[in-house]
């Protein structure tokens, strides 16, 4: 076979495989559960990635089985064991179009995701705030009202502002079914922001290692509509202050 | 002068055996670390030390003790007096040709050292693994069987290990063997500075394997702080060892960057270098660029953990985050230094095994050096969720995109020389495909954490535990693989057996990916790294995956045996058993002592395959 027919078939192998691919990664729900408008806009950008990732997959490891294929040296022929393949050193045009198409490539991809995080990020305005205290090893979360709870309460589609505070060492907060994880930070608060699209009781955990406890820090995250969380906080008794306890 | 040169010559045949203090040596050099340790240890119950002062002072004494006894100053200690070398003694720090001895001593021979570091970076290899099918075993099934604190003492152990092994395996093993051979030169350009890198290495691996007896350490090889400012003893016999590797890699850098430079053969031009040294100078010049600034972060948290000082203490007004920004300026570009000399392997065994000339030579060579260059400018993307500033994220992402375009020119130059080649299935080519595969799905799954939306969702999980696995398992490690059949007939003068080398490989492989394919899936439904216990939905596919890791090491199991065997009795190998063209495969195997009689003459670069008359150029200065 001439060295063009070989590119045409491995080609043609190539691009079928790479359409079904794409075809059958479109439908993909990646995330596991999606329960917050970040976690759709992460979901939306794995699914593309995986997309993207496809033809790039399939064309080294459709050119490796088919080198595997056909471009054995044979067994039998011993005057074949010793011959060299042709002095091939380079071809300025493939070298071209492999830099340019991978520069194309990776540039669409980063201005994809530049585009992602402007949106993930979205304005700093929130309808609810949260303070949240990392320890070795529990999380407690206080609420503008001074309640203090164990588990998060928030409200279902309002723009929820979590300010994350630790003493110790660091931590990271993360709830799988909103797409959220922040480091906290001793000494430098950090802060997200999430909008839950989905009432429910969803995970939570520490992300980063902080010691013996690490496995064990985790947390609920509970999602209402407005009227049961507020009904919620009126019932809790904030802890007395210091001032009233005192005189 | 003249009198002199007498003298020394009539000193050489004077008998030397009535010393009572034994010869430079592994005798001496453990002798003197214990002196080191007393010293160290005397001086810290003077001074009323603290137990980390108290580790800090045996270790630095015990360390020199240790270097002095084995024989590391005793050149520079007669020039510092004023005395001139016995040039006997000098030979003979070079080692005799078949002599075991030379092996555990200060021997000064770059094939010597090469094969020093290659051993010992299997049997930590071996350590390493060991302690990777313990994790396994804990985590084959939800709940805790062992314990929390021994889970997290024993992965940081697993990282800091296999980080080492990564960082000096192909450099330090196959680099100090191979490249001044393939250049045309006798021996490295740093003899002693050579030596001295490697026998900084034996004490601080040591230290690290002990690290358990010393309370352990909790925080992962990347000792964040304040999670290891809080930790015990063994963080603190880490941090002190990887410091020393450093300094090693430091000092073993320099010493390849001047013997790449300097001390090529006549017609060696920078563009006729075999890939492999070519890959090897650009890692050399990373990590002497590169290691003193983790050296300096990790001294930084040392002097917070024995001094008092507050670099990272927020309490006191220091930034937790700046240490990482530390950490990983130097511990990116680290990928590098582990994945180049991988790269480099592999690229060098293409050629052979495809019969064909390396494809696009010039652009692989520039893609090393932009990956070198760019890989400075990448290190923040570890730092995604960190709390950084926010306006830091865009620009790295963009860069960490970039460098994927000159590491893709690797996959360029593999599957141009393999296309429209005669592919010799050898153990080395296998490990080449089974490369291919294991780095290609690396940068791919690298794509979704350089991605900050998806990077959300996966860092800190499995995800990312499989993605290193694939990048540095599938650059270095199956590089290494590659490297080391390929090289064994040179390094040994005997063949490796291919039926177990297949075995090996097969095995590897589909354990290999049988272990870290379903990691990803698992990182992307939620479960962490560095845990000890999962939610139970997981539990199925954790048992498999630690069914498929025991296969790993039984796989790696049939590598030892394989190579024990066939150093020790294998078929004996001809000079050039692949009909290669670099220069090592043109002399002896195993090489001479001076490894040339006569320097040789070069005149293309060596992967002229397919055009009779320049195999006779590469070829016709040869020594043999």
């Amino acid at each position: 076979m001439s060295p063009r027919r070989h590119l045409l078939t491995a080609g043609a192998v190539w691009v079928v495989l790479s359409i079904l691919g794409i075809i059958l990664v479109e439908q993909l729900q990646i995330m596991p559960v999606i329960a917050s408008r970040e976690a759709e806009i992460e979901n939306r950008a794995f699914v593309i990635l995986t997309a993207a990732s496809v033809p790039v997959l399939l064309f080294v490891v459709v050119g490796l089985v088919y080198t595997a294929l056909r471009f054995r040296a044979s067994k039998e022929s011993a005057t074949d064991q010793m011959r060299d393949g042709p002095a091939i050193h380079g071809h300025l045009g493939t070298q071209a179009a492999w830099l340019i198409v991978s520069l194309v490539l990776v540039l669409g991809l980063f201005g994809y995701g530049a585009l992602g995080l402007v949106e993930i990020r979205g304005a700093q305005t929130a309808d609810f705030e949260v303070q949240v205290n990392a320890e070795q090893w529990a999380w407690h979360y206080k609420y503008a009202n001074g309640v203090i709870s164990s588990e998060l309460h928030i409200p279902v589609d309002r723009r929820v502002h979590l300010i994350l505070k630790s003493d110790d060492v660091i931590h990271s907060f993360w709830v799988p079914a909103f797409g959220v994880k922040q480091d906290v930070v001793p000494g430098h608060p950090t802060q997200i922001y999430t909008t839950a699209t989905h009432s429910g009781t969803f995970p939570g955990m520490c992300a980063e290692l902080c010691g013996l406890g690490h496995t064990g820090m985790t947390t609920t995250a509970i999602v209402s509509d407005q009227a049961a969380l507020d009904a919620w906080l009126s019932q809790q008794q904030p802890p007395p202050s210091p001032e009233a306890s005192g005189s | 002068m003249i009198a002199t040169r007498v003298i020394t010559a009539a000193r050489t045949f004077a008998p030397r055996s009535r010393s009572f203090v034994p010869r430079p040596g592994l005798t001496r050099a453990i002798l003197g670390a214990l002196i080191g340790f007393a010293i160290g240890g005397g001086l810290a119950v003077e001074l009323n030390a603290e137990p980390g002062q108290m580790l800090a002072l045996v270790y630095v004494f015990g360390l020199l003790g240790f270097l002095t006894g084995v024989g590391a100053f005793r050149f520079w200690l007669t020039w510092a007096v004023g005395r001139e070398i016995d040039a006997s003694e000098e030979h003979a720090a070079h080692g005799r040709a078949g002599e075991w001895q030379r092996y555990f001593r200060f021997t000064t021979d770059h094939k010597v050292i090469g094969v020093q570091y290659l051993v010992t970076a299997f049997v930590l290899f071996f350590t390493a693994g060991t302690a990777a099918m313990f994790m396994r075993f804990e985590l084959a099934q939800p709940g805790i069987a062992t314990n929390k604190e021994l889970y997290n003492t024993i992965m940081s152990t697993h990282g800091a290990m296999m980080i080492t092994v990564a960082l000096v395996s192909i450099v330090g093993g196959l680099g100090n063997y191979l490249v001044p051979i393939m250049i045309g030169a006798r021996d490295m350009a740093f003899p002693k500075a050579n030596a001295l890198s490697y026998w900084m290495l034996p004490l601080a691996i040591l230290l690290v394997a002990i690290n358990p007896f010393l309370g352990g350490f909790d925080s992962g090889w990347t000792a964040y702080p304040p999670l290891s400012q809080q930790a015990n003893l063994g963080q603190q016999a880490y941090l002190m060892a990887f410091i020393t590797v450093g300094v090693s890699s430091i000092l073993s850098a320099i010493n390849f960057l001047v013997t790449v430079f300097r001390m090529r053969a006549p017609g060696m031009s920078l563009m006729r270098m075999p890939i492999f040294v070519w890959a090897l100078t650009v890692t050399a010049a990373l990590a002497l660029i590169a290691t003193s600034v983790v050296a300096a972060a990790f001294t930084m948290l040392l002097f917070d953990r024995l001094m008092g000082t507050a670099f990272f203490r927020a309490s006191r007004g220091g930034d937790v985050i700046l240490f990482q920004h530390l950490f990983w300026f130097y511990s990116h570009p680290a990928v590098y230094i582990m994945a180049l000399p991988g790269l480099g392997a592999i690229l060098e065994v293409v050629p052979v095994f495809a019969r064909k000339p390396l494809f696009a030579y010039p652009l692989a060579v520039l893609s090393f050096i932009s990956i070198g260059v760019m890989s400075f400018m990448v290190w923040a993307h570890h730092m995604f969720v960190s709390g950084m500033a926010e306006f830091f994220h865009i620009p790295i992402m963009l860069t960490t995109e970039l460098i994927s375009v000159p590491t893709g020119i690797v996959f360029l130059s593999a599957l141009g020389t393999i296309w429209m080649g005669r592919i010799h299935f050898r153990v080395p080519m296998l490990w080449v495909f089974g490369f291919i595969w294991a780095f290609l799905i690396g940068g791919i799954t690298g794509v979704f954490l350089a991605d900050v939306p998806t990077d959300i969702a996966l860092s800190d999980t499995a995800f990312v535990v499989a993605h290193f696995h694939y990048t540095i398992v599938g650059g270095t490690i199956f590089g290494l693989f590659a490297g080391t059949y390929y090289w064994f007939p040179k390094i040994t003068g005997r063949m490796y057996s291919e039926r177990l080398g297949k075995l090996h490989f097969w095995w590897f492989t589909l354990a290999f990916n049988a272990t870290f394919i379903p990691m990803f899936w698992l990182g992307i439904e939620g479960m962490r790294r560095r845990v000890a216990d999962y939610p139970a939905e997981f539990g199925p596919v954790n048992l498999f995956i630690s069914f498929a890791a025991f296969n790993i090491a039984l796989s790696v199991g049939v590598f030892a045996i394989n190579m024990f065997r066939s150093w020790k009795s294998g078929p004996v190998a001809e000079s050039n058993p692949w009909r290669a063209h670099t220069l090592e495969w043109q002399i002896a195997s195993p090489p001479p002592i001076q490894n040339f009689d006569e320097i040789p003459t070069v005149s293309a670069n060596p992967y002229q395959y397919g055009s009779p008359a320049a195999t006779a150029a590469a070829e016709g200065g040869s020594a043999s």
